[in-house]
């Protein structure tokens, strides 16, 4: 008996593999119709910090991910652009890391054609830029002195939607959706020392991390992994990637807990039998 | 010789490093027009940084194929890989769409670097999976306290785990939602941010050693 | 980009996709392909990132404008370079310290306001209001407070763990554990994301607007894998990816 459990124990782990990928995959194509419901408090404080912002508002995004970290944050990307083209704030994206380019590329292809937006006076996207601190430094005396042209190589302060901006001072907030430790240069060399409210979207994994940045309202706000990409999006009542990646990762999310369980009463069982 | 090869190096981190210091704390005309000529010249030299990462890795797999070691033939494909980026870019002028319409740049991009890149880091999902069956000990009273948080986010991150908790502890008027956000709110807080001082000092120091030039193995050796 | 390109894409995203996954039953020839292939896309992209944004507009246009000033930075950069040529490497040491200086410098003052004063007055500053809070709000607070103290205890004293100074940063240890336990749930729930999205896209490749793609690859994979599996016994080691 209990070499037999010992055997269990011991189980090539590309069985595991090969459940995993059932159970993932499975519900994608037939959904299980379980999307997500709650919405977490920071989640919240993110959307209505950008919902009470008056129209006209000027907003920074800085739009820092790969496609390592694709499907959790550019479905939050897209929710909180949804949001600022809905209430008719001025979108300016900036990011300082190269492979988010492309994807930054992809969102803007569709989306302010929904909402009429026009590229230039309602949205402006600028170019990648290195050593991302001085970036941030630079902006608080002068956007133009790095950010001269945008993407197309238009002359960035006649653009209309750049009318009046130009430090930290005419913008009404900054939001950061990355996948690396950006969001802590904003809040340190941008949030605090310019008094810029900054509300961040990470990947889950480094979502605890931020809880002392919430705590003191160094952070207005923040949107975690997928599950904060689904809220988001639920706000906003446009349902995307989010809200159908959160109905996909129920089963998988029980599996691991069915496999940690099972292994410790495996465990016990040996021990005492 | 030794002035120009080290003294003159020090002498840079500790007039960059106290001006830039200096100018946190005494916000004057002087002060901002030296940051922003240091901003504009630090964006432009961290863009040749990325051509040391570049040519190692170019350096170790040409190396591979003149000594044609094992598997020699599957480093011509980080070549390939490159030129799959560079040659699109250099036809559209580093532009992905044009007129509404994607270009080869935007193509590569979306067929070959997103795919190859996204699924890298999806294949770590296994992994933690087989580790969580494998290595998930709960063998004291710290284990068991660290499986307790990992248990109640992970069930509670998904409607179908707020089901099965309200199912079975409903009856505490509680819901999942509630004490994952008391989690990291409250404990989870308390834990990092005790982290956080101490990383912040730790980094405060270094900086304080670099300036000053204590701290200089970046500088590689003599 | 016409139809037909969107269709070879979807197979060779498709392809490049299982080819990394095959990695996950057996190491082969077709996941090494696709491994070398993003080391060189990775690095062909920033690449060509950084030329069209930044060495382009940034140096090759003033330059040819005769705005001298950017061969300062320019030089820093290139002597970052000279690391890989051992006679003159020290030339490195003028980029890297000038880099080194203003990070050095901007992350001093920075450090101590946002991750060391604002936390300590974070954690202080809910005390003041205390007449206004719920017994359970100062309950959190109190419990915070402890918590920071006993981490920062287990931090700093872990020379001499003995008597009350053991039992303070044992205390410190549970809240890192907690910590620590909410991070490995949400990096499950990260991880599982990431997969998520390949298998979403792999699902679209899947259409017969792309031929099928994915189940095509996906039945020729796993031929390949009968077909080598039969023909040659497997070597130790390569038999399955611990």
């Amino acid at each position: 008996m209990k070499e037999k459990l010992e055997k269990f124990f011991k189980i090539d782990r590309r069985w595991i593999f090969l459940l995993l990928a059932v159970v993932l995959f499975v519900p994608i194509l037939k959904p299980l119709g379980l999307p997500n419901k709650t919405i977490s408090r920071d989640t919240q404080n993110a959307f209505n910090y950008l919902d009470k912002l008056p129209a006209g508002s000027f907003v920074l995004f800085s739009l820092d991910y790969d496609p390592s970290t694709r499907p959790e944050l550019q479905p939050q990307a897209i929710a909180a652009i949804r949001h600022a083209f809905k209430k008719n704030l001025r979108v300016a994206v900036v990011t300082y890391i190269a492979g988010s380019t492309g994807l930054i590329q992809q969102i803007f292809e569709k989306l302010p054609a929904e909402y009429g937006k026009v590229n230039g006076t309602d949205y402006a996207i600028f170019p990648y830029m290195a050593n991302a601190t001085a970036v941030m430094t630079q902006m608080a005396s002068d956007f133009y002195g790095i950010y001269d042209k945008d993407q197309d190589g238009r002359d960035a302060k006649s653009l209309p939607v750049m009318k009046g901006v130009k430090t930290y001072k005419d913008m009404a907030m900054v939001v950061n959706i990355t996948g690396t430790s950006m969001l802590d240069f904003w809040v340190a060399y941008v949030g605090d020392k310019y008094k810029v409210p900054v509300v961040g979207g990470v990947t889950a994994i480094s979502q605890p991390g931020y809880g002392p940045y919430l705590q003191t309202g160094q952070l207005k706000g923040l949107i975690g992994g997928m599950k904060g990409a689904a809220e988001y999006e639920s706000l906003v009542k446009e349902p995307g990637k989010g809200t159908s990646g959160i109905d996909a990762l129920n089963l998988a999310h029980l599996l691991v807990l069915g496999l940690i369980l099972t292994s410790n009463i495996i465990l016990l069982v040996i021990r005492y039998l | 010789m030794k002035f120009i090869k080290k003294h003159i190096p020090l002498l840079i981190v500790l007039v960059v490093g106290v001006l830039t210091l200096a100018s946190y704390y005494v916000p004057n005309k002087y002060s901002v027009d030296y940051l922003e000529l240091m901003n504009k010249w630090e964006n432009i030299v961290s863009a040749f940084a990325f051509l040391l990462g570049l040519i190692s890795l170019f350096y170790s797999h040409y190396n591979k194929i003149k000594r044609k070691t094992d598997g020699w033939g599957y480093s011509l494909f980080v070549y390939v890989g490159f030129l799959a980026m560079v040659v699109p870019a250099l036809m559209n002028g580093g532009r992905q769409m044009v007129d509404g319409q994607v270009t080869s740049l935007g193509w590569s991009f979306r067929y070959i670097y997103n795919a190859l890149s996204a699924t890298m880091f999806a294949v770590l999902a296994f992994y933690i999976v087989s580790t969580a069956y494998r290595s998930f000990r709960i063998k004291s009273a710290q284990a068991f306290v660290l499986f307790v948080a990992a248990f109640i986010l992970i069930l509670g991150k998904v409607p179908l785990g707020q089901i099965i908790w309200d199912s079975v502890l409903g009856w505490t008027h509680t819901g999942i939602d509630q004490v994952i956000e008391w989690i990291m709110s409250v404990p989870a807080v308390a834990g990092k941010r005790g982290i956080m001082i101490g990383i912040a000092i730790g980094a405060v120091v270094t900086s304080l050693k670099i300036i000053f030039g204590i701290e200089r193995q970046y500088m590689g050796r003599d | 980009m016409t139809e037909p390109w969107m269709i070879a894409g979807a197979w060779l995203a498709a392809g490049l996709t299982i080819f990394l996954f095959s990695f996950l039953y057996r190491d082969n020839p077709f996941f090494k392909i696709a491994e070398h292939l993003y080391l060189g896309a990775g690095m062909g992209w920033w690449f060509q990132v950084y030329m069209f944004n930044i060495w382009k507009p940034k140096v090759w246009e003033p330059l040819m404008a005769h705005q001298w000033g950017v061969i300062i930075p320019a030089v820093l950069g290139l002597s970052l370079v000279t690391q890989f040529i051992p006679k003159i490497s020290w030339l490195s040491r003028y980029g890297f310290t000038f880099l080194m200086g203003y990070g050095a410098g901007l992350a001093v003052p920075a450090g101590l306001s946002t991750d060391f004063m604002n936390q300590i007055a974070g954690t202080i500053r809910p005390f003041s209001a205390l007449a206004s809070m719920t017994p359970f709000a100062i309950f959190n607070s109190l419990l915070i407070a402890l918590g920071v103290v006993c981490v920062l205890f287990y931090f700093f004293f872990s020379v001499e763990h003995k008597g009350s100074v053991k039992k303070v940063s044992n205390v410190g240890i549970y809240f890192l554990m907690v910590y620590f336990g909410a991070a490995f749930g949400n990096t499950v729930m990260a991880r599982f994301s990431l997969l998520y999205g390949r298998f979403d896209d792999l699902a679209s490749f899947s259409s017969r607007g792309s031929f099928y793609a994915t189940q095509i690859i996906l039945a020729v994979m796993v031929l390949y894998f009968l077909v080598t599996g039969f023909t040659k016994k497997p070597q130790q080691g390569e038999e399955e990816a611990h």
